[in-house]
C-alpha cells in the first residue's frame, strides 16, 4: 500500500496524471498517502487530538449502551483520566447533580446528536435501516415495549393508542446501540494510536493512516445488534444472527451521517431553505466536520461545539503548548482544537476511502492500467464531494489554517 | 500462491470426469477439499455452518477464493469473522450465486445476485474478472454446481 508506479517518479507512469482539481491530493493517495499532508505537526496535531477524543469517547459509548441496552458495562475499566474526570469536573468534587447543572461534565449531548444524525439520515447503506422497517424487528420491538411498561396500563394503553410512536422510540434505541458498539471499538483504537506515538512507534500521517485501515478491517466483521435487559431478560430487538456487521451498518453509515451530512445547526449562523442555503436532498447535506465552519460552529450549545469542550478536559501538554504558541493562545484554544479535529478527521476519512479501495478495488500497486484507472475514478469521486465550497480540504493543505 | 496446487486442480479435471462413471461426481467441498489451495475456505465453510447447505442438491455457483487471497487481508480480519458465524456466513455467501454458471454464461451479465443479496458484478469478461478477483481457474463442474477459483476475497459494497 506504500508504493505506486504512477508516482514512483523514475519509472513511466502506466496512467496519465490526474487533471482533477485535487490532482495533488489524488496522487498522494495513489502513493498511500492522506488527504492531510505529511508533516511532524500534522502527525502531532492528529495524535494529540485522537487522545482527548478517546476519553469523552470512553464515557460516550458506555453510556449510549446503558441507554440502549439498560445495562453498564465495565465502568471499572474506563480510562483513568475520564474517571477523574467524573469525579471533580473543572471545579471540584460535588454532588452529581451540581456539576450537571453548572454544565461541568461530560457532554453527552453530542453523543446523542451523533445518533439522531443516523437515525435520520438513514438508508446510507448496509442493512440495518431496512431491518428496522421489518416485521421480525416489529414483533421483537413490540415484545421489549410490552416487557418494559408490565403493568404500567397508563403507558401499556398509551402504546395501544399510538404504536408507532413507540416503535420509532425504540428504532432510535436501536441507533443508539449502533453507535455505542461503534464507538466501543473506535475508543481503545484512538488509545493506543496515542500510545505508540508517545512510545515513537507512529512517525508519519501515512502510518496513522495504515493503523486505522487495518484497525478497520481487524473489526469489521464485529456484529452489530440491539440487545436490551429488561426484568433480568434478554430481548433480542436486532439479533446478533442477522449477520449485521461493524463495517456496513455501523462505520460506514457513521462516517456518511457524521463526517459529511449532519443537519444545519441552530445557533448564530443561519440557514436560508427558501434561498436554496439548505440541499433539497439529504444526501447533498455538508453540515459535518469535513465542511464546517470552525469558527460560527465555535458557540454554545452546538454539537460540535460540545465535543470541542469535552476534548477541552483532556488535551495532551503537547497541544497545550502549541496553541499557546499561534494565534490567541489560550483564548482561542477552542477554535485551533476544533481545526485540529477537522484535520484528524481528514485522516480518518482518507483511512474509510483508502480501506473501501482495498476491499472493493485494487492495489496501490497493481500492474494493470484499468485496475489503475479503476482506482482513479473512485479517489476522484470521493474528491468531487470536496468541490462545494464549504470544504476544508484545500485549507487543511497549510499549517497556517488555525 | 500456490499456482501449482491450482495446476494439480486443473489436472484432476479430467480424472474426475473420467472416473464419473465409477464413481459420482464430486461435490463443490469435495472438489475444493481434493484441490489443497481452500484450507482457509474451508474452515470458514465449517466455522459459519454453512457445509450442510453447500452439501446439498443446490445448484451453486461458487467464487473460491485461494489460501492466498485470505492471507492478503489486514491481520486480524478473518479471525474476527470466524468468531462471529452469522457474520461470516455473510460474507462467504456472497461468493455464491443460485444456480449454475459457467464462464460463458457469467459474461453475458453485468451483475449476478449473489446469496448474500448484494449483486456481484463481473468487470472484465477476459480475463474473467469477478469483482476486484481475477479468475484463475474457471469452470470446475462439481455435482451440486460450478466452482471458478478467484485471487481475492470479494466483499459486498
Amino acid at each position: 500500500m506504500t508504493t505506486t508506479t504512477a508516482a514512483a517518479g523514475t519509472e513511466t507512469p502506466l496512467i496519465p496524471p490526474s487533471t482533477h482539481a485535487y490532482a495533488d491530493v489524488i496522487h498522494r493517495l495513489e502513493a498511500g498517502g492522506s488527504m492531510l499532508p505529511d508533516t511532524p505537526e500534522n502527525l502531532q496535531q492528529i495524535i494529540g487530538i485522537y487522545k482527548a477524543y478517546a476519553v469523552p469517547m470512553d464515557f460516550y459509548w458506555r453510556d449510549l449502551l446503558y441507554i440502549a441496552e439498560r445495562i453498564w458495562r465495565g465502568g471499572e475499566k474506563a480510562h483513568p483520566e475520564l474517571l477523574e474526570f467524573m469525579a471533580k469536573g473543572e471545579t471540584r468534587a460535588m454532588p452529581k447533580l451540581l456539576h450537571h447543572l453548572w454544565h461541568d461534565r461530560v457532554n453527552m449531548e453530542f453523543a446523542e446528536a451523533c445518533m439522531q444524525a443516523m437515525f435520520w439520515h438513514q438508508g446510507m447503506g448496509g442493512r440495518f435501516n431496512d431491518y428496522l422497517a421489518s416485521e421480525a424487528y416489529r414483533a421483537n420491538a413490540d415484545r421489549a415495549v410490552k416487557a418494559y411498561f408490565k403493568g404500567n396500563l397508563v403507558m401499556l394503553g398509551l402504546y395501544k393508542l399510538f404504536p408507532e410512536m413507540f416503535i420509532e422510540k425504540v428504532r432510535q434505541l436501536s441507533y443508539t446501540a449502533n453507535l455505542g458498539l461503534f464507538w466501543e471499538v473506535m475508543a481503545p483504537v484512538f488509545f493506543e494510536m496515542s500510545d505508540l506515538y508517545d512510545e515513537g512507534q507512529l512517525t508519519s500521517v501515512p502510518a496513522a493512516m495504515d493503523f486505522l485501515v487495518n484497525g478497520i478491517f481487524a473489526v469489521a466483521g464485529r456484529p452489530i445488534y440491539h440487545h436490551v435487559f429488561i426484568a433480568g431478560e434478554c430481548i433480542e430487538i436486532i439479533p446478533k444472527s442477522e449477520g449485521f456487521t461493524w463495517l456496513y451498518e455501523a462505520a460506514l453509515p457513521y462516517v456518511e451521517a457524521v463526517f459529511y451530512r449532519t443537519s444545519p445547526f441552530r445557533g448564530t449562523k443561519s440557514y436560508n431553505a427558501q434561498a436554496d442555503q439548505v440541499p433539497d436532498d439529504q444526501a447533498d447535506f455538508h453540515y459535518g466536520i469535513l465542511y464546517a465552519d470552525v469558527f460560527p460552529v465555535g458557540s454554545a450549545g452546538i454539537p460540535p461545539t460540545l465535543l470541542m469542550q469535552d476534548m477541552l478536559h483532556f488535551l495532551p501538554p503537547y497541544l497545550q503548548e502549541l496553541y499557546k504558541q499561534h494565534r490567541r493562545g489560550e483564548e482561542d484554544q477552542l477554535i485551533q482544537l476544533g481545526i485540529t479535529f477537522q484535520r484528524s478527521m481528514y485522516n480518518v476519512t482518507s483511512a474509510v476511502i483508502q480501506a473501501l479501495r482495498c476491499a472493493l478495488l485494487y492495489p496501490l500497486d497493481d500492474s494493470n492500467p484499468e485496475h489503475l484507472k479503476a482506482n482513479r475514478s473512485f479517489f476522484e469521486a470521493q474528491m468531487d464531494r470536496f468541490l462545494r465550497p464549504e470544504a476544508r480540504l484545500s485549507d487543511i493543505q497549510t499549517q497556517d489554517y488555525r | 500462491m500456490g499456482s501449482c496446487r491450482l495446476d494439480l486442480l486443473a489436472d484432476d479435471r479430467p480424472h474426475h470426469l473420467a472416473s464419473r462413471a465409477t464413481n459420482p461426481m464430486p461435490t463443490i467441498l469435495e472438489t475444493a477439499q481434493a484441490a489443497g489451495a481452500f484450507g482457509t475456505l474451508l474452515a470458514a465453510v465449517d466455522a459459519a455452518g454453512l457445509r450442510d447447505a453447500l452439501e446439498g442438491p443446490g445448484p451453486f455457483t461458487v467464487f473460491a477464493p485461494i489460501d492466498a487471497a485470505f492471507a492478503a487481508l489486514p491481520p486480524g480480519t478473518v479471525q474476527t469473522l470466524v468468531d462471529n458465524p452469522p457474520q461470516l456466513a455473510r460474507i462467504l455467501k456472497y461468493h455464491v450465486i443460485a444456480g449454475a454458471y459457467h464462464q460463458a454464461q457469467l459474461v453475458e451479465q453485468q451483475d449476478w445476485p449473489s446469496l448474500e443479496g448484494a449483486p456481484i458484478p463481473v468487470r472484465c469478461p477476459d480475463p474473467l474478472e469477478i469483482k476486484n478477483a481475477t479468475v484463475l481457474t474457471a469452470d470446475l463442474v462439481c455435482s451440486n454446481g460450478v466452482v471458478h477459483v478467484i485471487d481475492r476475497v470479494i466483499l459486498p459494497g
